[in-house]
């Protein structure tokens, strides 16, 4: 089997864990894995969060590479551990490179859960969020209907492309007002614990997590550019929701 | 009260599993470290534990957790401490510390966001700590017959 064609699998099987919120070492670690287990035994990656370089080489003399760019990155997690799954069954078990790739293009084309499915998760992760830090009844549901809300608009301005940290700060903006609105109309009672318990849904859990895992694994630049994606969207919530309550102070007088 | 704080955080995470398309019965167990790290943050502050120092035994908990229930279920740790970390990241200290900001309270703000930062830390020291403990253990079980 030829070097360049395994390898093209190889990294994109990388590219779809990274593109779905893998850790980059694992990234590394599939592409080593897979052209190991088509006897490719010099196969190296690397990999930041925004791109992958791997090669691999059978001879000196026939040395392959592929650079692969990232761009648009979700969250599914399912799409992670099934690639995962795959790649180690096939260091014991390997199937044809045909068959590897178009299971690889089965996965990637799982479509994620429908939106108004994930739109109801948001919202009762956002009420049980607001109970959780000591708000009423009566604030679990003001911050359900924020999360339906913001869970909305945020899957539509990422579907027409909108970079992530407008999109943070926009949501945290639309959070905080709701939340403010809420409580002004008198069926909230702490507006600060509907919209910290709204903002949870925005929070960068995934870019913590994997800042840690990569800084674990000794992938120092993935970990601090990781690090500073996580301190980067708290930033950015903070810049929303400070806005709205600035002019809110400024015209209504008094906040909460 | 524990029991609102282990129901709420249990559908929290779960619908955190959901949105981020965990299939099948792993997003169940993915919720059970979510409850387990908020109920064990929630008793270590009832112990008189401080705000930055109550997370670490919350976070070596549900890592913990993820560690064992990820090689029973042979999936990625990762899918499971993504869901279980969210309810104890420090929203509440972000926003408190950008409402001092907005009201021009900056030693008040400087305070809080030293806290914010400490929470953060102590979280990825706990899950760091457990990753790293759990390498080790794995690698001297290979070491030695056991």
């Amino acid at each position: 089997m030829e070097t360049g064609r395994i390898l093209h699998v190889a990294s994109y099987a990388g590219q779809i864990i990274l593109e779905n919120g893998g850790e980059t070492y694992r990234v590394e670690e599939t592409i080593a894995k897979i052209c190991q287990s088509y006897g490719v035994e010099v196969a190296e990656g690397f990999v930041t969060p925004t791109g992958i370089m791997a090669s691999a080489s059978r001879t000196p003399a026939d040395v392959r590479s592929v650079i692969k760019r990232v761009k648009h990155r979700t969250v599914n997690l399912d799409k992670i551990a099934r690639v995962n799954e795959l790649a180690r069954h096939n260091m014991k078990h390997p199937v044809g490179v045909d068959e590897f790739l178009q299971r690889l293009h089965e996965i990637d084309a799982t479509p994620p859960r429908s939106l108004m499915v994930v739109v109801g998760a948001a919202a009762v992760a956002a009420a049980m969020f607001t109970l959780m830090f000591g708000g009423t009844p009566t604030d679990a549901l003001s911050a359900m209907v924020i999360g339906v809300v913001v869970r909305w608009l945020t899957a539509k301005a990422s579907g027409l492309g909108i970079n992530d940290f407008f999109i943070n700060v926009m949501g945290s903006a639309v959070i905080t007002l709701m939340g403010l609105i809420s409580v002004w109309l008198e069926v909230g009672n702490n507006g600060s614990l509907i919209i910290i318990g709204s903002l949870m849904l925005l929070v960068p859990g995934l870019a913590i997590t994997n800042a840690i895992r990569d800084t674990l694994a000794g992938d120092l630049v993935a970990g601090v550019t990781r690090g500073a994606e996580a301190f980067l969207i708290a930033v950015s919530l903070a810049a929303g929701s400070g806005i709205v309550i600035g002019l809110w102070m400024e015209w209504m007088g008094g906040v909460l | 009260m524990i029991v609102v704080h282990a129901l709420a955080s249990y559908m929290a995470t779960l619908c955190f599993a959901v949105i981020f398309n965990i299939r099948g019965s792993h997003k169940y167990w993915a919720a059970v470290g979510g409850m387990l790290g908020w109920v064990a943050y929630q008793v270590s502050l009832e112990a008189g534990l401080s705000q930055v120092y109550s997370l670490l035994p919350a976070s070596i908990l549900f890592s913990t957790w993820a560690e064992v229930v990820a090689r029973r279920l042979h999936t990625p740790v990762t899918t499971l401490i993504i869901c279980a970390l969210i309810p104890l990241v420090p929203g509440s200290g972000m926003y408190n510390t950008m409402f001092a900001v907005v009201q021009g309270d900056t030693h008040h703000a400087i305070a809080l966001a030293a806290t914010t930062l400490g929470q953060a830390g102590t979280l990825a020291a706990g899950v760091a700590l457990v990753s790293s403990v759990t390498n080790l253990v794995v690698k001297v079980k290979r070491r030695l017959p056991l």
